[in-house]
């Protein structure tokens, strides 16, 4: 679960009578998450559904969310951070002045009825998405909520998830950590495996023109980067797997065309709560599978003369 | 043409992954489904089995997949800091693919999580 204090969906369905989301938006971004887990599901601990439960939005604007929600606070955006570490010395009776308050959009009274709530919940929850983890702070933020939920141990049963968006992007990280011990941001270039964010996560890469190749499955950074990383891109021999022809195909050396998983293609694709779920697909596709176009270019590249020599450690050997 | 229901199929388009989805499919597309959202039922009737875009390209040209997979393993051979990115919209048999491959070149690799 990689460290995080955290739970499944099932559970949430079942125990959780205090539900906070911050930075999200589930009613557009997430639409079966209230009436599948968080709010309006009866279970033997909350035999009332909806009224056993209270739901507090946590975020910079009144999205459509906020009226699924009991209590909305509206958090000054940046404040993030300033606002989680306030609630932490709350919980714990230690001071705060009036200033430091006043800085984050909200009341003293707001924020010391949000405690007592937490306090008196027998199961909390906290929903964190991108409003938190990819604005100022970013993963600072998150961990700041993850150390709040772990903290809040100490008076009620409490945990955290993150809101993760499309599709299997909760199974790369399993995957990754599975056979590399690290979620994300790695490096083999010393044949075993280094995690450094910042200096091996994508972006930065691409922006300080750290890389002569890309290989781009699944994704479509030519949407949605910063432009001296989608020029570098372009700099570079690029190549793209994908069911459609992107925006990154069209500035790619390579694409092929993949069947789109899940419609067409078998496999398996993790829930956020970290559950693998197998895929049903509806339809055959003309085109092959990522998994099969990976294993190909793959085996093509065993047939070329190791350039490393000897290799410290083979990660296939835990395959 | 048949019309055959799947029952409990998934859909992958958000984090949610509902797996509790009943799909109405002919052999060409996908007419219905059942208790999707409003994003699952774009996500669901909007791929359809038909063959829309060339089987690859290299260079913008029209290439057979085979070709396009020797064209990929030379460009990623002839690198010296390949990049291996992405893995959100795909499968878990794929991704471990992709780290597979990543350890052998002993390049980058990286997904969605780190934007």
């Amino acid at each position: 679960m990689g460290g995080k204090v955290t739970c499944t969906l099932g559970e949430v369905k079942n125990r959780a009578d205090f539900i906070v989301y911050w930075g999200g938006n589930p009613a557009e971004c997430h639409p079966r998450h209230f009436t599948k887990y968080t709010l309006m599901q009866k279970s033997p601990f909350l035999p009332r559904g909806r009224k056993d439960r209270t739901m507090v939005l946590v975020d910079i604007r009144e999205t459509k969310s906020a009226k699924a929600s009991n209590i909305f606070l509206q958090v000054r955006p940046g404040k993030d951070f300033e606002l989680i570490t306030l609630l932490r010395a709350m919980i714990k009776d230690q001071p705060i002045s009036e200033a430091q308050v006043a800085e984050t959009g909200l009341t003293i009274e707001q924020l010391q009825d949000f405690v007592s709530r937490m306090k008196a919940a027998k199961y909390g929850v906290f929903f964190f998405g991108m409003g938190l983890s990819m604005t100022r702070g970013k993963h600072m933020n998150s961990a700041a909520l993850l150390t709040l939920a772990a903290e809040m141990n100490a008076f009620t049963k409490f945990v955290a998830m993150p809101m993760r968006g499309h599709g299997n992007v909760t199974g790369a990280d399993v995957i990754m950590r599975w056979q590399t011990g690290y979620p994300f941001g790695i490096s083999f270039n010393r044949g075993y495996p280094r995690y450094n964010p910042g200096e091996f996560s994508t972006v930065d890469v691409l922006v300080r023109g750290d890389t002569d190749c890309a290989f781009i499955i699944g994704a479509d950074p030519g949407a949605t980067m910063p432009q001296p990383a989608i020029d570098h891109l372009a700099k570079v021999p690029t190549i793209v797997l994908d069911p459609h022809v992107t925006h990154t195909s069209k500035l790619a050396r390579v694409h092929i065309t993949t069947a789109p998983a899940g419609i067409s293609a078998p496999g398996t694709a993790y829930r956020m709560d970290e559950i693998p779920l197998p895929l049903r697909p509806a339809l055959k596709s003309p085109y092959p599978s990522d998994e099969e176009v990976v294993r190909r270019i793959k085996e093509a590249l065993l047939e070329k003369p190791d350039w490393m020599g000897e290799r410290p450690q083979m990660l296939q050997n835990q395959i | 043409m048949d019309l055959k229901v799947i029952d409990h199929a998934t859909c992958t388009f958000c984090g949610c992954v509902c797996d509790d989805i009943q799909l109405h499919a002919d052999d060409e597309r996908i007419h219905q489904a059942k208790k999707a959202c409003v994003l699952g039922k774009a996500w669901f009737l909007n791929h359809t089995a038909e063959r829309k875009y060339p089987d690859a390209l290299i260079d913008g040209k029209e290439a057979t997949v085979d070709e396009a997979i020797a064209a990929a393993a030379e460009h990623l051979y002839q690198a010296d800091m390949p990049l291996v990115y992405g893995m959100s919209n795909t499968t878990c048999e794929a991704q471990r693919e992709c780290v597979e491959m990543a350890d052998h070149l002993g390049g980058l690799l990286d997904s969605h999580t780190s934007l």
